[in-house]
């Protein structure tokens, strides 16, 4: 037996066999109604169509036999297929090819066999063949018939190839049109070389039109409804995809929706053809309604530039931070801050956040890790004040807060905020200074109040609101708990004898800013206390509420006391003053010469001893002043009085002491002072005025003058006497205002003073809300004022 | 209306020379001197004083009581009181006005001019008393 030769163009030869598609399929009748009736025209027992594979040849059609495929080696089609024409053989047993091929010596027995080649994409794929268990030979008519019927099945083959191409080309056509309906995407055709322009009905939808209302549709109709502003990026988009620099004409722009609004499209389209010469002819293209993505996308890049623009605003960072249980740790988001309070950038962290560590400050660094174990462990928000040092190696203070949330992996997604405390923390920890300063200065307070049986209190003129210490209401006998300090009830405890004094008081730090007043109270289990109640007003240009701060001291002890001293000094004064009165007024008597006549030398004694008994009694009388004031016991009957008046009267009152002393006295005043009123005590301020015009008088030259001046100075009227003397000595003027000083133990001989004088002016003066001084040259004297508050 | 019948009340012998030097030698006055209070009460028995000058502290019956009990006496029930004192406190110069005296003197006085001095109070006194009338 010959076995069937492998022709040289084997592998074309079964790659045209495995595009027709036909191996292995199901019988088909418009095979199986040819093989039939070639069998019914040429009466042979068995007709195939037989497609020879590389190892079997395999029957598409059948007619006789029941096998559906042999092997190659033993086929006669394998040898049909090597040449263009039939392959006959009359009777195989007598040709050696085929004589002992089993399919001769065994059924199907064959002996005559008679193979028409098929022919697909100018390749042999396969046989027609005839076959016969008797030996025959074909007419040359028969052998037409069976190369017609050849023919026919071979054009059955293509016929069959293209019906299955055209269904897959329809079932893609299908799926084509279900996605773009899917996908609600439109379709554009245009041909760039006539301007037709194919659009389909969605592409209308889109644009909120029918294609009937955009007729005549042209390239026009696209570009009538192109937003202006993506008119030129449109034309470099398809410029360029015409020039083919790309691949796409690929475009996101606004058009112009029937309503009148503007609907984001995307338009992506390619050149399918071109013409002869090699330009573009017709592109394709789909048309997407993309307006509500985009306006996602852009809403979405709002509200990220929003918080960008508001991080950036913000003084500290706004981050994620994540942890995951391995021991990595990240930061997926930091906002720009990150470099002001780590000194990184959020890039060096967003995957490893080691180098925002290394910041921090070594011995915060087993708290911090601490708290975000803590955290991570009971998902509890995270807080801490913390420090990481910063590059010069100082210090920086941070405050942070985040809230957890545990992840689908097993991590832990910090959402925070981390602020720099640095300054906040000085203030802090200054503040806290100052806490235990002032808590040690009110602790000390506190103790010295009550050593001093001092209260203190505080009171807002303008709301009527008033405070007490609790030393107040200890010495006002009353507890603290049920009583509400007021005006009121202030007044309800002070002696009613002593209302009006309180009253005045009060009235006067109005004017003068200064409260100062002693009186009695009565506690509530009837006990009769002396206070001594002190105010100030708080100046008022940082004072809106008026408020007045003050003390109430408990001084009845020293009133005790004070009663005491009183007593002594009345009972001295009068023990002294009795005699006093008997000695003055036996030598007032003498001297007058009308109870006796004297001698001279007699006389002389007489106005020595005058002289000096004089100087007692102004002694005692100032002395007791003193005392009186530095008890409080003096009285001051202080109302506004005219200025001009009262320097009259001190002028007059000592023209005859000067007259004596044949000193002139001299009057200046501004012109203005006679519309000048001053608050003080009129009798007061002669006796300082007094005292000045006696000592100038003492002290000036004979025939020489003193002036009394008054000058108007911003809030302040000066009144001043000047002596044309030899002024103050410089070792005395330190102790000018002092009690029982005099320039030289002489001077108050040859003057007559008692060195309480001045010291007496001074208190009254100041007493009186006023200033006392004085300036002195040797060549001009001196020169004594006192300074007191005009009224408004 | 002039002044001229005084009785004073100290109980300090000196200062009774003196006034009595200054009020009869010098100013001319008709003066009866006192030196206490009881003195005083049974002197207005047969002297009916115009003016009183009353020493205010003295030993056993004060100033004030030696007015209080003058004025129990029908002849001295208006007659005007001037104290003297050498205790300078302002409430006591009140407490002796309130209790009715005209004016109050201090010692040391001036021994030339005492009795100037009460001639002008007692005018003082009845001129202010005339014009209380006439109203």
């Amino acid at each position: 037996m010959q076995p069937p030769l492998v022709p040289q163009t084997e592998p074309s030869r079964l790659k045209a066999l495995q595009q027709t598609g036909l191996l292995d399929t199901e019988s088909e009748q418009r095979f199986d109604r040819l093989t039939h009736l070639a069998q019914l025209c040429l009466g042979t027992e068995i007709v195939l169509v037989s497609l020879v594979d590389s190892h079997r040849q395999w029957f598409k059609s059948k007619q006789g036999l029941d096998a559906c495929e042999t092997s190659r080696d033993i086929s006669f089609c394998g040898h049909t297929i090597l040449g263009e024409g039939i392959f006959e053989v009359s009777d195989a047993k007598a040709d050696s090819r085929f004589a002992d091929n089993p399919l001769v010596v065994s059924a199907p027995n064959i002996r005559f066999y008679a193979g028409v080649p098929l022919v697909s994409n100018a390749e042999n794929i396969g046989t027609l063949c005839f076959i016969d268990s008797k030996p025959r030979k074909f007419t040359d008519k028969e052998r037409q018939i069976a190369i017609e019927f050849g023919k026919s099945i071979e054009q059955e083959i293509q016929d069959r190839l293209q019906e299955h191409a055209h269904e897959k080309l329809a079932a893609s056509e299908q799926m084509y049109r279900s996605v773009l309906e899917g996908t609600r995407i439109g379709t554009w055709q245009w041909n760039v070389q006539t301007g037709e322009t194919v659009l389909n009905k969605r592409w209308a939808q889109i644009m909120g039109y029918t294609l009937e209302e955009l007729e005549p549709i042209s390239v026009e109709t696209w570009l009538n409804l192109l937003h202006p502003d993506d008119l030129t990026d449109s034309d470099a988009q398809l410029e360029n995809h015409l020039n083919g620099k790309t691949d796409f004409f690929d475009i996101k722009c606004r058009m112009k929706h029937k309503d009148g609004h503007y609907v984001w499209v995307h338009d992506r389209g390619k050149v399918v053809s071109y013409t002869a010469d090699g330009k573009p002819l017709v592109m394709y293209g789909t048309h997407a309604d993309i307006t509500e993505q985009t306006l996602n996308d852009l809403a979405l890049q709002q509200s990220r530039d929003e918080l960008y623009k508001l991080t950036q605003q913000l003084p500290g960072v706004v981050y994620q931070y994540q942890s995951w249980p391995d021991g990595r740790s990240a930061f997926p988001y930091a906002s720009a801050g990150i470099e002001d309070i780590y000194g990184v950038t959020p890039e060096s962290i967003l995957t490893d956040a080691s180098d925002a560590f290394a910041k921090i400050y070594h011995e915060d660094l087993p708290a911090l890790v601490e708290s975000i174990e803590q955290s991570i462990e009971h998902l509890s928000v995270w807080e801490l004040e913390y420090r990481v040092t910063s590059k010069d190696n100082s210090f920086k203070w941070l405050s942070g807060s985040a809230t957890p949330e545990r992840m689908p992996d097993g991590s832990t997604l910090w959402h925070g905020y981390i602020q720099d405390i640095t300054q906040t923390k000085d203030y802090y920890l200054k503040l806290e200074e100052l806490n235990q300063d002032l808590n040690v200065a009110q602790q000390s307070l506190d103790l010295a109040s009550e050593q001093a049986q001092i209260g203190y209190w505080h009171a807002s003129l303008k709301l009527g609101t008033l405070w007490w210490s609790p030393m107040v209401y200890q010495i006002f006998g009353l507890d603290e708990q049920d009583f509400v300090p007021s005006d009121s009830m202030f007044k309800s405890v002070i002696h009613p004898d002593d209302i009006d004094r309180v009253e005045q008081s009060q009235q006067q730090a109005l004017v003068t800013g200064i409260h100062n007043v002693i009186h009695r109270i009565i506690r509530p289990s009837g006990e009769v206390r002396w206070v001594h109640g002190l105010g100030l007003i708080v100046a008022e240009d940082k004072n809106p509420d008026l408020i007045m701060v003050g003390s109430l001291q408990d001084i009845t002890d020293r009133m005790k006391l004070q009663k005491v001293k009183d007593d002594f000094i009345s009972t001295v004064s009068h023990e002294l003053r009795t005699p006093l009165t008997s000695i003055n007024g036996a030598l007032t008597l003498l001297q007058s010469g009308k109870i006796a006549t004297l001698p001279a030398k007699a006389q002389k004694l007489m106005d020595i001893a005058s002289s000096n008994c004089k100087q007692l009694s102004r002694l005692i009388n100032d002395l007791l002043d003193i005392e009186k004031l530095a008890a409080g016991k003096m009285l001051f009957d202080i109302k506004p009085l005219q200025v001009a008046p009262l320097l009259q009267r001190a002028l007059s009152d000592h023209q005859p002491y000067a007259d004596l002393h044949n000193i002139s006295l001299v009057l200046q005043q501004d012109p203005q002072i006679n519309d000048v009123c001053v608050y003080v005590d009129e009798h007061r301020l002669l006796q300082v005025l007094t005292n000045f015009l006696s000592n100038a008088v003492k002290f000036s030259p004979q025939a020489g003058s003193v002036t009394l001046s008054a000058t108007l100075m911003d809030s302040e009227i000066e009144i001043a006497v000047q002596d044309q003397g030899s002024g103050i000595p410089e070792d005395f003027k330190s102790k000018i205002f002092e009690k029982f000083s005099q320039a030289d133990a002489s001077s108050s001989k040859a003057k007559g003073g008692t060195g309480l004088g001045l010291a007496l002016c001074k208190e009254l003066t100041e007493a009186m809300h006023g200033s006392i001084g004085y300036d002195s040259s040797t060549e001009q004297g001196a020169r004594f004022y006192v300074r007191l508050p005009l009224t408004n | 209306m002039q002044l001229d019948k005084i009785l004073h009340v100290e109980d300090d012998e000196s200062i009774r020379v003196i006034v009595e030097m200054a009020l009869v030698d010098i100013a001319g006055f008709n003066l009866v001197s006192c030196d206490g209070g009881n003195d005083a009460i049974s002197q207005i028995t047969h002297f009916t004083p115009e003016l009183i000058l009353l020493d205010a502290m003295m030993p056993g019956m004060d100033g004030l009581q030696t007015l209080h009990e003058l004025r129990k006496k029908p002849q001295c029930q208006h007659t005007p009181v001037v104290f003297m004192t050498a205790r300078i406190q302002e409430s006591e110069k009140q407490e002796y006005l309130d209790a009715g005296a005209i004016a109050v003197i201090e010692k040391p006085f001036n021994a030339m001019t005492l009795g100037d001095e009460l001639q002008a109070l007692y005018q003082a006194h009845f001129r202010a008393a005339d014009i209380i009338d006439s109203e």
